[in-house]
């Protein structure tokens, strides 16, 4: 008992383990390892095309990694052992787990804010609807839209949309998330709104795996910094480590690049 | 010019012809939209047999006349010992028929809601089923709704093709009432008069449905 409770304090939350990934000839990621330990957040920067997004489909297997491991907790994601009838329903639960975010929001332009956040709840893990909706009305509340419950997407700017995403995502109630570059589709004076979110999210102690450019969150928000170019980690270091005194010269390039 | 006295004698037989042609018109639309459905999803699964089976079904249809599809429901099968009469056969037909060209529409409509939403579903747990079923097709259905009406509204006209494997429709009627009239005129002109207020109301009716699919949109 004791033996499984340290366990499961001491495993990962996400683990990446030699992960490869190709797109026919066009090899994406060349061998990727990475942790994120439990209620930490783990920022993913790095040149466009570098394999962030990739990284981030493969972890929730809407790619299908060419090789490696990748770990929620103790479980194996991109386990082929199982059937393939089999291996939907385990690819199904772990999804359940994982909330992920998008550069688009992608939101379902057919249902109302509230009939977005209540949808998988309801009819993937078949909740009672009431409990749902009250909990879909503290999300809201907590991404600050609650005024907006009845709303059709259509009707929001993108920063509000994307809030909505987020909350569609943790009325899942996952163990960790995954953001895609969630602000940079954003006018910019929106984009503050949306990282106050995550920032809020963070110190609740979520597990989160962040792809971003906006580096003042990266630095404040971020446990760990990792710098990604070509599809391999070049850097894997603290914030204040990467940025102010990276010791790659790639990252140096970059940042200066960024921050110009 | 018109003859009234015949029109006003003959209208109530031709409407109730026209009640007939309704009746097959809806019931082709419903077997249209099942054959359609069917067919669209099988040519965008996986499973090779479904795919190719969907693409000769469509490929068939569409490559032949309805009239000649007809007649070898009606007139071809029973040869084979399949003997349907000339109301299923017809509604069969018919159904087939705008099945194949409703399966190319609500397909392109599928295909036609962006990738990130089934990958914004299934993130969130979505068997593929259940993504297709909340998110992808009453998505798709705002694009698949007015051409899925335009093909409806055709189909109301090429029922009269059905009166040639003697189904005493709307078209029939008035052709049979020629030979003890010998007024050709004032039945086809009541006859297209009728098929007009069909596919009026039919259009009509789907302005309406269109309008209620596309709440979300501006
Ligand atoms: N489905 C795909 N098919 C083929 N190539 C792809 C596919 N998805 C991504 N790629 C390629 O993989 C490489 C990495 O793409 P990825 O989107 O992971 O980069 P990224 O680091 O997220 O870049 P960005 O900062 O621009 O979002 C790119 O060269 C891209 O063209
Ligand atoms: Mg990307």
């Amino acid at each position: 008992m004791s033996t499984e409770k340290h366990q499961s304090e001491t495993v990962p939350m996400i683990r990446i383990e030699k992960l490869h990934k190709s797109f026919g000839d066009l090899s994406v990621l060349k061998g990727v390892d990475i942790e994120v330990p439990r209620q930490q957040v783990l920022v993913i920067i790095g040149p466009s095309g570098s394999g962030k997004s990739t990284l981030l489909r493969c972890v929730n297997h809407l790619e299908t990694p060419t090789s490696g491991k990748i770990f929620l907790e103790d479980k194996l994601i991109n386990d082929t052992t199982h059937s393939r009838k089999a291996f939907e329903k385990h690819l199904n639960q772990i999804r359940c787990m994982l909330g992920m975010v998008f550069q688009q929001f992608n939101l379902f332009p057919h249902m109302t804010v509230i009939e977005n956040v209540m949808e998988a709840p309801v009819h993937v893990l078949k909740q009672e609807k009431d409990q749902v909706r009250s909990r879909a009305e503290a999300l809201l509340d907590k991404v600050g839209l609650r005024d907006k419950a009845d709303a059709y997407p259509s009707m929001l700017s993108g920063g509000q949309q994307q809030r909505v995403a987020i909350a569609r995502a943790l009325a899942m109630e996952p163990k960790a998330m995954l953001f895609d570059e969630v602000t940079s589709a954003l006018d910019p004076e929106l984009v503050g709104d949306v990282l106050r979110v995550m920032a809020d999210l963070a110190r609740e102690g979520m597990t989160m795996l962040v792809v971003t450019h906006e580096m003042g969150f990266a630095e404040q928000v971020g446990d760990r910094v990792i710098f990604m170019a070509d599809g391999v980690v070049v850097e894997d270091t603290s914030p204040q480590a990467i940025f102010s005194n990276p010791t790659e010269a790639r990252t140096r390039q970059f940042l200066s690049d960024i921050l110009k | 010019m018109l003859d009234w006295n015949i029109i006003f004698h003959y209208f109530p037989f031709l409407a109730k012809g026209a009640l007939l042609t309704l009746e097959i018109s809806i019931l082709s639309l419903i077997l249209g939209l099942i054959f359609g459905l069917s067919a669209a999803l099988s040519k965008l699964s996986r499973n090779f047999l479904l795919r190719n089976v969907a693409v000769f079904y469509i490929w068939l249809i569409r490559s032949t006349p309805l009239l000649v599809q007809l007649f070898i429901i009606y007139f071809g099968l029973p040869q084979l010992g399949i003997d349907l009469g000339p109301y299923i056969s017809g509604v069969l037909g018919l159904g087939l028929n705008v099945g194949a060209y409703n399966a190319e529409t609500i397909r392109g409509g599928i295909q036609s809601v962006p990738a990130g939403q089934h990958e914004a579903a299934r993130s969130l747990g979505m068997s593929s089923a259940l993504a297709m079923r909340r998110i992808i097709l009453p998505q798709a259905l705002r694009i698949i709704i007015p051409p899925l009406g335009n093909n409806f509204i055709i189909l109301i006209k090429d029922t009269s093709l059905v009166s040639t494997i003697t189904l005493v429709e709307l078209t029939l009627t008035a052709q049979r009432f020629i030979g003890s009239t010998y007024k050709p005129f004032e039945m086809y002109v009541m006859a297209a008069f009728l098929y007009a207020v069909l596919t009026t109301t039919a259009s009509f009716l789907l302005g309406k449905v269109e309008a209620r699919t596309s709440k979300g949109t501006r």
